[in-house]
């Protein structure tokens, strides 16, 4: 076995402290995690839960609660059974979890983004009217439920706003008493929609990758028309805006509606490429006057120079990096 | 006045010298002349200034008045060039300058202006003049380390040396005795056993033996030339003592007799010393230079706590080696020319064979002194002289080439010996070959093509005039006919083959333009047997010694060549054979043994020829040439009756019995059939390192893979109702590159292989819609009607479209698989250029919201990637690994250790490879490797080496020299510029560039990240550390096991296998999941991809794909602890300690491993947590 020194690792500062009731004016729920055979350690969530209070309020806004840090297997059952069950009994009317906070790591998370692109694209016709916003040809989904990335936020709305303050003051007391808490999996909650975890899951999602053709071929099919139909729209918007002047008189300029085909375009391009030749085949040579020798020949002095610079510089580099030549 | 002139003469004299460097490195760089034009090649290149200089003046005649200003500007450019050159000019330099006659000075000013005058010439000079500045700062920086110095360790040894001679000149001389009397005598008196040679001297001998006082004590060899090297361990100095004529007689050269009187002498010495110097000194007996004739006394200081002599301190790392020596004219140089016999058998004097050896180790003994006095003359004539003999020092050290027999009898000496030869004649009409004008670095270049273009064991190099054969048995020949020696009499054939192989490589290395050869010329160490040679061979002789074998080592080792190198045949292109030599012996012990104990074979394999296992024999009607057969490969050799209807004597070797290669089949038959060594005695070193594979290195595992290609390319292109034409269709996959870890169709239990990679790019249509995202779905309804019509041609494909990157929506969204009853499985995507004019309008187009732009940047990248550069660097790789038979092993072996060292999810295999190729393409100061085995140890050795913060890896994909120099520079600018703008290495930190891919970041934008690519070098550098101190002891496979300590948690995989075995009721859903369809599942990367996507930004993941079933995880350094924030990307901990007023936030290590245990439900076995 070859020895190894060990990576770079910042190793975990040993403080004694404890956790804390509240953070700013979120109450810190401690949730207790079930156990697994792959990891029989008691460990603990901490959930952070407030009202809810985003810049813009809306009329439901009292009523709803803000949870941070939500576990990354919670879906709207667990939490209902959560507040239900173990926080005062609130009744829950909505669960709207909001994407994970995008990470450094340049990979999104799947899981997460919300599917569902506007069909809607392109220019925003003048005078023809917002069009309507319709979602068409999604493709189909390939994971049978979504994750929550570390750190993600939920947004948890009530009936009314008593029942919001009211599973609050639960949790404050759950946390002052001790009280454990327990985290239900979407199965212990008797969530009957959430898929098993683990090789299910990815097995799962290895069939839903291969969907059925006659879908697949539905979605392109209703994709590409609406497509298509989108830009006939927009090339017609813009016919008209060349026909019709505006109330100044003047016509906008547009780009042309046709456009050309591929090969006329790259034979095009070849033809211009010609010409130029020709044209450079013209002009007079570069080492037609002395001058011009002359200059050139100063400009590869000079570079014999600057080269010789340059290979002291990377010398004085190699020597900082190396320190002194050894023979190996 | 007259210093002004000086200074002129001398600014001006240097550059000149400059010019003519260039004007040879041309003509160098032509490489292998023939051997004819060699002779004639250093005439011309003294020639060349002056017929330079001729047409210059006319030249200038025809010119006009408007050359002025061009003559400035040279002089200042030239001054420029000045500051260095004047700068390692040392003042031996002026002082030379100072003596050189009127009519050189007057040349040489008058060349000096013509030079001024010269032109700067073509860009492809300037180009070498850039390369060579480099090296030759380079070659002046290692001079200024290795040139001798005079420091404590110089001095101790001069005072030794003085001790010494005082000693010696004050000996009483010892009066006639007959041998038994000398040698009971010395043996009683002073306790010193006489160093006969063997066969030792007849008991009746009529000769006497005495003592006289020597005639002369000089001190020869490279200590007084400063020809040593600074960084020797330890400073070995040559001390010779003439012993007075009167002590021999005529006819003293025959039967020994000489070696016996200088036995005899050398042990009076000793004795002398041992009672003069016991304390001071340490005495013992060596062969000088493992030549078993000549015993030498071998002096080092004693340890310190007995030094009588104050001054002297033995402390310092010295060797002194005294030995004995006769004049010039005690016998003559006729006799001993290397055609005569002087061991005469009483016997059978009618056949006399010639004993060169012999002579020449006799007639060096006379020439001690005369070449000191040579090679001083010339160090004192040629200034450059002695950095070159540093320089062939360092270069011969590194490549573990000595003077001593067992090195191979190349050494400093004969490096010194063969330049001054080639400085005094040798080229044609007696003139000779090198220029006292040379700088050391074109003597040493020179001197590496004499070495490299002629075959000196075929046709000798004569010095003087005289006409002399080589010996005809590979061994080398310079005759030095003036003093009429053979300086290369001690270099072994088999070594002599190595040294021009070294010496033809180093040349090419030399030659390229394109890599500084520095370092591999001079800074790599290459002499270890493991990366060096692709088979070695420990063999232990036996310690008796039959009475029949012949005493000499070199002649043993000789016919052990000769035997191996016919058995091998073209089976090995260098068969290296190296002896492990008694060690220096006490005084007063009888020499041990003069036979080798242990001798190391090593082999380079020619990869085309040593697999085969049918070797054809002479025909069976040449009787005399079948029996030769039959008696050299006794019963091995059958008479067989072939294909074509010849009956010839042949051997049939089957590969892989008990696991031995053919090769070691072959030489364990020959060395016991020869030499009588059995088994036990031979052990062949690291079995082979293609075994490491799944069903070895051999290419043919993927041809069934390929050929389910071709077929698939050719029922795609047969389909006749698709909308548009194909244009191509590539592969793009390791898979059928030769390349993958495993070959295609082998895959764990219960995975089924991935599919290859393939594209395929339609013509050109205006129906594609004018949209990235629009294009994606076109690319589905192609691929949607291309397997209809696939699935409708051939009954035994099944086509399915899968999904992907469904987060990005301009990224492919659809693939399609298709499968053929064999079981292969390819993977197709649709190339359309015009993906990539419409992103690169949107990184463009200034309307845009930065996030759609960064999307846009790196949708482009993957568009270059998956489409252009991958099916290119695949096309690229499966010819080179046709052209080089090991590369394609090398790779994959290589990748395997990426992969068992758990970095493969973070080093694409793209750079992988072009490591691997790398050594194939630029394999300085190696030859290509040619097995598995080397190819993947100087991968590693150049890995452990790489320092990717400044280096950027730069590799020729086209086999045939595409990449030139200003791509090269192109490439490296680039690579300054990602450095300039991200020196912390954020995002770049390996640079891969090929002549396909001049961008350098394909494979690695973004990862690795430096921890990472750290930790890579810190592997590769252990596991060199590990080779080179186990050596042949050397366990392959320990090379690709590392802890797992050093990961903060470890998540053991339940494999497939496990999960298969326990049918139960879990592999009800298995069992849904029918054969075909489960092709390209591979659910431990799917929970790694789930893994870094939920927890990418707390930790990172270590993963080596099928190789080891772990995910090991390391907490990243930004987790720690911090000021609680609302937004956090990780799971945290609040806590407060009661001294600080804010509350802190920690990332909850428990609570997210819980996670992952829930996540990984069934994956994982088990979570180890690794406490710190």
């Amino acid at each position: 076995m070859v020895p190894v020194p060990p990576p770079d690792n910042v190793m975990p500062t040993k403080l004694k402290a404890t956790v804390p009731i509240s953070v700013n004016d979120f109450v810190v729920l401690p949730l207790t995690l079930p156990t697994t055979p792959s990891y029989p350690v008691d460990a603990k969530h901490y959930l952070y839960l407030r009202l809810n209070a985003p810049k813009l309020p809306t009329d439901s806004t009292p009523r709803e609660v803000f949870c941070v840090n939500v576990p990354f297997d919670a879906t709207a059952a667990t939490l209902k059974v959560l507040f239900s069950q173990q926080l005062g009994g609130g009744r829950l009317e909505e669960v709207r979890f909001e994407g994970g906070i995008r990470t450094s790591k340049g990979i999104a998370a799947p899981l997460t983004q919300s599917r569902g692109k506007k069909r809607k694209r392109g220019l925003e016709f003048e005078g023809g009217g917002e069009a309507e916003v319709v979602e068409v040809g999604q493709l189909p989904q390939v994971w049978d439920r979504e994750l929550h990335p570390g750190g993600s936020t939920a947004v948890v709305r009530f009936v009314d706003k008593e029942s919001a303050e009211l599973a609050l003051r639960a949790a404050k007391q759950a946390v002052k008493s001790g009280r454990t808490i327990m985290w239900d999996t979407p199965a212990s909650a008797g969530d009957e929609d959430a898929r098993p975890l683990g090789s299910a899951r990815y097995l799962a999602h290895h069939t839903l990758r291969y969907p059925d053709p006659a879908t697949l071929q539905e979605s392109v099919d209703t994709f590409i028309s609406a497509f298509n139909a989108q830009d006939d729209a927009r090339n017609k918007e813009l016919a008209r805006l060349r026909a019709v002047p505006d109330e100044d008189g003047f016509v906008t300029v547009t780009r042309g509606a046709k456009q050309k085909p591929a090969e006329l375009v790259a034979e095009e391009a070849a033809e211009r490429e010609r010409q130029k030749k020709k044209r450079e085949r013209k002009q007079v040579g570069e080492d037609f006057y002395r001058f011009q020798n002359r200059e050139k020949r100063k400009e590869e002095q000079r570079g014999l120079v600057r080269g010789f610079e340059e290979d002291g510089r990377r010398l004085e580099e190699l020597r900082a990096r190396r320190g002194r030549m050894r023979v190996e | 006045m007259a210093d002004r002139a000086m200074k002129r003469r001398k600014v001006e004299h240097t550059p000149s010298d400059d010019e003519a460097d260039d004007a040879s490195f041309a003509s160098f760089g032509d490489g292998e002349d023939e051997t004819a034009q060699e002779d004639s090649m250093a005439a011309e290149q003294r020639a060349l200034p002056e017929d330079d200089e001729r047409s210059l003046h006319q030249e200038r005649i025809e010119d006009d008045l408007d050359s002025e200003t061009e003559v400035i500007a040279d002089e200042t450019s030239d001054s420029g060039e000045d500051v260095d050159m004047v700068d390692d000019e040392d003042d031996e330099h002026s002082a030379h300058n100072a003596v050189v006659s009127k009519q050189d000075i007057k040349a040489k000013q008058n060349r000096n202006t013509s030079m001024a005058k010269k032109q700067v010439p073509s860009s492809a000079f300037t180009a070498g003049t850039f390369k060579s500045n480099m090296f030759k700062l380079q070659v002046d920086e290692l001079l200024a380390q290795i040139r001798p110095r005079r420091g404590k360790r110089e001095e101790a040894v001069d005072q030794a040396l003085h001790a010494l001679k005082t000693t010696f000149d004050s000996m009483e001389p010892v009066a006639p005795l007959s041998v038994s009397e000398a040698r009971r005598k010395l043996l009683t008196t002073s306790k010193v056993s006489v160093p006969f040679p063997s066969p030792g001297p007849p008991k009746d001998a009529k000769y006497t033996l005495q003592h006289a006082k020597p005639a002369g004590i000089n001190v020869v060899g490279s200590y007084p030339l400063k020809t040593n090297s600074r960084t020797d361990t330890v400073l070995k100095v040559d001390m010779m003592v003439a012993m007075p004529s009167a002590l021999f007689q005529e006819k003293d050269y025959l039967n020994y007799r000489y070696f016996y009187k200088r036995a005899y002498y050398l042990a009076c010495l000793a004795a002398a010393i041992q009672s003069a110097h016991r304390d001071t000194y340490e005495v013992q007996f060596s062969d000088f230079r493992g030549d078993q004739l000549k015993p030498v006394l071998v002096i080092v200081p004693k340890a310190p706590q007995s030094s009588v002599n104050d001054e002297i301190k033995p402390a310092a790392k010295w060797r002194i080696n005294v030995m004995p020596c006769v004049n010039l004219d005690v016998f003559s140089a006729s006799k001993l020319l290397p055609t005569k016999n002087c061991i005469r058998n009483t016997e059978q004097s009618s056949d006399l064979k010639p004993t060169p050896l012999y002579n020449s180790s006799l007639r060096s003994d006379m020439l001690l002194a005369t070449y000191l006095e040579v090679i001083h003359g010339v160090a004192g004539r040629c200034e450059a002289f002695r950095d070159s003999c540093l320089l062939g020092a360092t270069w011969l050290q590194q490549r573990g080439f000595g003077s001593g027999i067992a090195d191979g009898g190349f050494g400093n000496f004969e490096w010194a010996a063969l330049i001054a030869s080639m400085l005094q004649g040798g080229g044609p009409n007696g003139k000779p070959l090198l220029s006292d004008g040379y700088s050391s670095y074109q003597l040493f270049k020179a001197t590496l093509q004499a070495l490299a273009v002629r075959d000196l064991s075929k046709q000798a190099l004569v010095i003087a005039p005289g006409n002399i054969k080589p010996v005809g048995d590979g061994s080398p020949m310079v005759w030095d006919g003036a003093r009429h020696h053979n300086i290369l009499y001690k270099v072994t054939p088999w070594a002599y083959a190595q040294l021009r192989q070294e010496a033809k490589l180093t040349i090419t290395t030399l030659g390229d333009q394109l890599y500084d050869g520095f370092d591999s010329t001079f800074i790599t160490k290459k002499k270890d047997a493991m990366t060096r040679f692709d088979v070695s061979v420990n063999i232990s002789l036996p310690k008796r010694s039959s009475p029949d074998q012949p005493e000499d080592i070199r002649v043993q080792l000789a016919r052990m060549h000769d035997v191996l190198k016919r058995g091998l045949g073209d089976r090995t292109t260098l068969i290296a054979l190296k002896p492990t030599l008694p060690p220096p012996w006490q005084l007063g012990m009888t020499k041990s043994e003069s036979r080798p104990r242990v001798i190391t074979l090593g082999f380079v394999v020619d990869p085309d020829n040593v697999h085969r296992t049918v070797d054809h024999g002479p025909s069976a009607e040449a009787k005399a040439e079948a029996a030769a057969f039959r008696t050299f490969w006794g019963d091995k050799a059958e008479l067989r009756r072939f294909k074509d209807g010849s009956i010839t004597e042949s051997l049939i070797w089957a590969a892989g019995e008990d696991g031995q290669t053919i090769l070691e089949q072959i030489v364990r038959h020959l060395l016991a059939k020869h030499f009588s060594l059995v088994t036990e005695g031979v052990s062949f070193s690291a079995k082979d390192f293609a075994s490491l594979l799944r069903h070895g290195a051999r290419t043919a595992n993927f041809q069934p893979l390929l050929e389910a290609y071709k077929q698939m390319e050719m029922d795609v292109r047969g389909l006749e109702a698709l909308p548009l034409s194909i244009r191509h269709i590539m592969p793009a996959d390791g898979q059928l590159r030769y390349a993958s870890i495993r070959p295609p169709g082998v895959a764990a239990a219960g995975e089924k292989g991935l599919p290859a990679q393939v594209t395929i790019q339609f013509e050109g249509s205006t129906r594609w819609p004018d949209d990235v995202v629009a294009i994606q779905r076109t690319k589905i309804a192609f691929l949607l009607k291309l397997s209809e019509l696939l699935q409708e041609a051939n009954g035994g494909i099944t086509a399915r479209i899968g999904l992907e990157n469904q987060h990005e929506d301009i990224l492919n969204q659809g693939f399609l698989d298709i499968v053929y009853e064999s079981g292969a499985a390819f993977r197709m995507r649709i190339y359309h250029d015009r993906e990539q004019t419409l992103l690169e309008r949107q990184l463009k187009d200034n309307n845009l919201a930065p996030s759609v732009k960064e999307a846009a940047a790196q949708a482009l990248a993957k568009h270059k990637r998956d489409y252009i550069r991958r099916p290119a660097q695949t096309q690229a790789i499966s010819r080179m690994c046709t052209r080089y038979p090991a590369l394609s092993g090398t790779i994959r072996l290589f990748k395997k250790w990426f992969s068992s060292h758990l970095l493969s999810n973070h080093i694409a295999e793209e750079v992988i490879e072009l490591i691997a190729i790398r050594t194939f393409v630029q394999p300085w100061p190696w030859g290509v490797p040619s097995s598995v085995q080397t190819g993947f140890l100087r991968a590693l050795h150049w890995l452990a080496r790489w320092d990717w913060r400044a280096e950027p890896l730069i590799v020729d994909l086209s086999g045939n020299d595409e990449l030139k120099l200003a791509d090269g520079q192109g490439m490296r600018t680039r690579f300054e510029a990602w450095r300039k703008l991200d020196p912390s290495l954020n995002r770049i930190v390996l640079f891969a560039a090929t002549n396909l891919d001049p961008d350098g970041t394909t494979w690695t934008d973004g990862h690795p990240q430096r921890v990472v690519a750290g930790r890579m070098t810190a592997l590769a550098r252990s596991a060199c550390a590990h080779i080179e101190e186990q050596q042949s002891a050397l366990q392959p496979a320990s090379l690709f096991a590392s802890s797992l300590s050093d990961y903060d948690f470890v998540l053991q995989l339940d494999t497939g296998r496990k999960r298969s075995k326990a049918v139960a009721y879990k592999n009800l859903e298995l069992a849904a999941v029918d054969d075909d369809t489960s092709i390209g599942y591979n659910a431990a990367e799917l929970f790694l991809y789930e893994l870094e996507s939920l927890y990418g930004s707390a930790i990172l993941f270590f993963h080596g794909g099928q190789e080891r079933s772990i995910i090991a995880g390391l907490w990243s350094p930004g987790t720690s602890q911090r000021n609680w924030k609302m937004n956090l990307p990780y799971s945290t901990i609040p806590s407060k300690s009661s001294k600080e007023v804010g509350i802190m936030a920690k990332v909850n290590r428990e609570g997210i491993l819980s996670d992952i245990a829930r996540l990984g439900g069934d994956l994982i076995e088990s979570i180890e947590v690794n406490a710190r």
